[in-house]
């Protein structure tokens, strides 16, 4: 160092990099230093290793902070260490198997296979895995130190802290990692048959008002044998009275439900701590409460003589000691929340469902009784408006397309479909986004309910959509409506929020009311991007025309399903692309008139 | 002064959530701006603010990047509601007045330019400038009318029909104005106008400004950075510091008795030539005969009065070798010679 050190600014230089070396290290600066400097010149070889790094490298990791190096290390320990214990999952087994090497003549190469592959894999991963971080130890710890200076809350130093928190992290995730590797997968109605049994014994604890398990399953097997002797003797009459004959039923009614709870005791005797263990741990997350089922109520309208409707709850009893998760729990109660909820307000679903299938009947009119070559000369003259050449030409076969395979009344069902669901996105939608451009709490409730619109799968709200609206085409515009309005929402709120705060106070600056300033400023200026949400909710609602046939809607997506369901396979490609040119033909058609707005 | 058209009086404005308690606590305790900021969470951005712009005359608010000028400058269409103090214009309260009231204000006494222009870009140059004309609900016959006297009025004749995203910076700024001068309002608020273009095209359109104010008469609030433009443009200048008006003056005031050593600092690199008169460095008579030596009204000094500016004295010097003789009504007032011109020019005091 010294002879290097001529200038007064390499003086400087190098032993500044010494103070913060040992700043950084705060013990064994001594070991790093040089190391770090090698490692700077591009003199480290490639076989350096930190000796640590090798022996323990999660514990070293932990204690100087690198923490990608400890988690890096521990996968690979952690997966060396499974693929070892594999070898001693499989030795019993095969030395099982070799007791009749004749009968398990598959089965003792098959095991010898995977004790060798599993053992070559786990040895290589242990070694090579230790040994690559023996060399990568000081190199990230010195890339660490680099990061160190220039952000001072990187970790540095040593601290007993991290080494415990390092600790703490091993000894929750190895154990039971590797225990887990030793052992076969558990017999899927294993633990199902535990909780049974835990809850039979709880029910018969409480019915014998007895202290342990041991006593009740020898009182419940006692009360079974007592019940079967009663029934033999019974049984052995040969001429019973009708007395004799109820008597006889109900004792063996007795014995076989004793007979199964003093099983279920015994089974539940037997379970030992270890099963437990595995049944909580090792596998599925466990079940943790098993509850009553909710009330099984269907609720129905009734008409009574006098012409008064009322709404009546019809209650099923329950079925005896039937136990549900807390899923199935959830999923039923909310079956007979739609149920209550479709007999109470019928008038209002049913009024709905009747302004959407008059609305859709009048615009299904519009565009399948318009003569076809009409409807063709108007998209052609749009695209050739709005858009150049290229499109138009595309528009036209495109339209060929639907003529020839004799599609087009059908494509024009889908298009009456899209044009009713957009109507409602925009009417709803637009006021939507504006009140959430304009408020803070509005933006803060709608966001995550859009979000879930948009990500939750269709399928599953097509079901209360039919409970609600029966099949057909008014469900299907309003499951349409649900999963196409999300952007026209949010791209109307973007628009309105872009607008600058400066164009917007030079507005309020000539006088501008609030009314004034969303109608000649922020509206207009967010044209581009409504038309950008437009274009999107129209695409987003052809792609639900497919969805939306599964609960009758029909049109284009019809087909599609009508093939899924045939395997027609030609069928359904066909219609598919129908679908896909209706799609860009109306595309391209709006971005023309989207491109004539937005010469701002 | 009853007279004025603008006047504000002890504007405070603090910013954040708990300013009213922070207002009262600087009435009643005078804390400083770090303690309000640690109290109460809060900034001031106008500190007591107060002074008055006459009829016809461009007041400049002159100061730094985050001084409070255009904060201040937005209390006066009440853009910025005032945390205490009133600003009345026209001899109205503005702070008094319903929401309708005050736009009518806004729409029809009182014009504002921006720096950033803030023209709307989906409208044609016209539209813009009828802007506040079509929000006082007047038909579009007449706003195009008034438009096109105002495009005129910035000599832009003929282009009302492009849209602002076609006009260089230089244009759109201009556009800005006419928007301003269309509903001819009384009062001109002008925030940074002229910043965000170059130098050359700066110096046209204050040129072109300064010759309109002359014949438009409009009250002016003119914001700026630059002490340069402050001066070119202002009959009175106001300087700001840390949302305080530190001096309030003419530039001549300013140049010559700077009131701290932020605004000396300030005026130090600005050229005296053609900002101080005569009557402020001059010597009179009888001292420059006591210090320097008697003077011989025979020969033939050059001439000059009072309030002439240096420039005149450095050119009339250049041409004698004698002093200058500064005369008012034909009386000898006072000598300026060459070493007190150059202590003048350069700001320091003769000895």
């Amino acid at each position: 160092m010294s002879m290097q050190a001529n200038t007064g600014a390499e003086q400087r230089n190098i032993e500044d990099r010494d103070v913060s070396i040992e700043a950084f290290c705060v013990t064994k600066a001594d070991y790093y230093a040089p190391i770090f400097e090698r490692h700077q010149r591009g003199q480290l070889p490639r076989w350096h290793m930190n000796i640590w790094g090798v022996i323990a490298p999660w514990l070293w990791a932990a204690w100087r902070g690198v923490w990608l190096m400890f988690w890096v290390s521990l996968a690979i320990d952690i997966i060396a260490i499974v693929c070892l214990m594999q070898v001693i999952k499989f030795a019993p087994l095969l030395a099982e198997a070799q007791l009749d090497p004749n009968a398990n003549k598959t089965l003792i190469p098959r095991y010898t296979d995977w004790i060798s592959t599993y053992g070559t894999i786990g040895w290589m991963l242990l070694i090579l895995g230790r040994l690559w971080m023996g060399s990568q130890a000081n190199r990230w710890y010195y890339d660490q130190y680099n990061r160190w200076r220039i952000d001072p809350t990187v970790a540095s130093g040593v601290t007993p802290k991290r080494l415990g928190m390092g600790l703490a992290i091993i000894l929750i995730c190895s154990p039971i990692t590797t225990y887990r590797a030793t052992q076969l997968r558990l017999d899927e109605r294993a633990c199902f048959n535990q909780i049974r049994a835990a809850e039979s014994v709880e029910s018969l604890m409480a019915q014998y008002q007895l202290p342990d398990v041991a006593t009740l399953s020898t009182t419940v097997r006692a009360d079974a044998t007592a019940a079967q002797a009663l029934y033999d003797q019974l049984d052995a009459i040969s001429d019973r009275t009708a007395e004799q004959n109820t008597a006889r039923s109900a004792a063996r009614r007795d014995a076989r439900d004793l007979g199964r709870s003093a099983d279920l005791v015994e089974e539940y005797a037997a379970i030992t701590t270890r099963d437990r263990f595995d049944c909580f741990f090792i596998d599925d997350f466990p079940t943790l409460a098993r509850l009553d089922p909710p009330e099984d109520v269907t609720y129905r309208r009734v008409t009574d003589d006098a012409g008064n409707t009322e709404v009546v709850a019809q209650i099923k009893p329950p079925v005896e000691g039937r136990k549900v998760t807390l899923f199935t729990y959830s999923a039923e109660s909310i079956d007979i929340s739609i149920n209550w909820l479709r007999a109470s307000f019928a008038g209002a679903f049913d009024a709905m469902t009747n302004v959407l299938r008059q609305s859709l009947i009048r615009v299904e009119v519009a565009f399948m009784q318009t003569p076809w070559p009409v409807v063709a000369f108007l998209f052609l003259v749009l695209s050739w408006t709005f858009t150049g050449m290229g499109t138009t030409a595309f528009v036209a076969s495109s339209l060929a397309f639907l003529a020839l395979f004799e599609l087009w009344q059908i494509a024009m069902q889908t298009m009456a479909l899209v044009v009713v669901s957009t109507a409602v996105c925009v009417f709803v939608g637009l006021p939507i986004g504006i009140w959430m451009a304009k408020n803070k709490i509005a933006r803060f409730i709608t966001e995550p309910i859009l979000d879930v619109m948009q990500t939750i799968p269709s399928l599953s709200y097509l079901v209360p959509a039919v409970a609600f609206f029966g099949i057909s085409q008014p469900p299907a515009v309003l499951a349409t409506v649900v999963f196409a309005m999300p952007p026209m929402i949010k791209l109307t709120a973007l628009g309105i929020r872009q607008v600058p705060e400066s164009t917007k106070e030079a507005a309020l600056a000539f006088g501008a009311s609030e009314h004034q300033l969303l109608r000649k400023v922020e509206l207009p200026m967010a044209v581009p991007s409504i038309m950008a949400g437009l274009n999107q909710t129209i695409m987003l609602a052809l792609s639900m025309a497919t969805i939306s046939a599964f609960i009758g809607a029909e049109g284009l997506g019809a087909i599609v399903t009508a093939a899924l369901g045939d395997a027609q396979a030609g069928k359904g490609l066909l219609a598919g692309i129908a679908i896909a040119l209706v799609a860009m033909m109306i595309d391209r058609i709006l971005r023309g008139i989207r491109n004539s707005f937005s010469r701002i | 002064m009853s007279d004025a058209v603008v006047e504000i009086d002890g504007v405070w404005k603090i910013f954040g959530a708990q300013a009213d308690e922070a207002m009262a606590a600087i009435r009643s305790e005078g804390i400083g701006k770090a303690e309000v900021l640690e109290r109460f969470g809060a900034v001031v951005g106008v500190k007591d603010a107060s002074f008055q712009v006459a009829e016809g005359e461009i007041f400049c608010l002159m100061g730094l990047s985050g001084s409070g000028k255009s904060t201040l400058v937005r209390h006066i269409n009440r853009l910025i509601e005032p945390t205490a103090g009133a600003v009345r214009i026209l001899g109205e309260d503005i702070g008094k007045m319903r929401q309708d009231a005050l736009r009518a204000v806004r729409g029809t006494k009182i014009g504002m330019v921006f720096q950033n222009m803030a023209l709307l870009p989906h409208r044609s140059v016209r539209d813009n400038i009828g802007f506040a004309l079509e929000l006082r609900g007047m038909d579009a016959y007449h706003r195009a009318q008034l438009a096109d006297q105002a495009l005129e009025t910035v000599s832009l004749h003929g282009y009302g029909d492009r849209l602002p995203s076609e006009l260089s910076g230089g244009m759109q700024q201009r556009v800005g104005l006419a928007r301003a001068l269309a509903a001819d309002p009384e009062i001109l608020l002008m925030d940074e106008p002229f910043s965000a273009l170059d130098p050359l095209i700066r110096r046209n359109l204050q040129d072109e400004f300064l010759g309109l104010s002359e014949n438009l008469k409009k009250t002016t609030v003119f914001i700026t950075h630059d002490l340069d433009e402050a001066i070119r443009m202002g009959d009175r200048i106001g300087i700001m510091k840390d949302g305080e008006i530190v001096q309030i003056g003419t530039a001549e005031d300013i140049v010559t008795a700077p009131a701290d050593d932020y605004v000396a600092d300030f005026v130090a690199g600005i050229s005296r030539l053609k900002l101080v008169s005569a009557s402020k460095i001059m010597v009179p008579p009888d001292a420059y005969q006591a210090k320097r030596k008697p003077l011989d009204l025979a020969l033939d000094h050059p001439e000059a009065r009072p309030e002439d500016d240096l420039d005149t004295l450095v050119e009339l010097s250049t041409h004698s070798d004698l002093p200058v003789l500064i005369k008012a009504d034909g009386a000898l007032v006072g000598v300026v010679d060459k070493n007190t011109l150059l202590h003048g020019l350069q700001g320091s005091a003769d000895q």
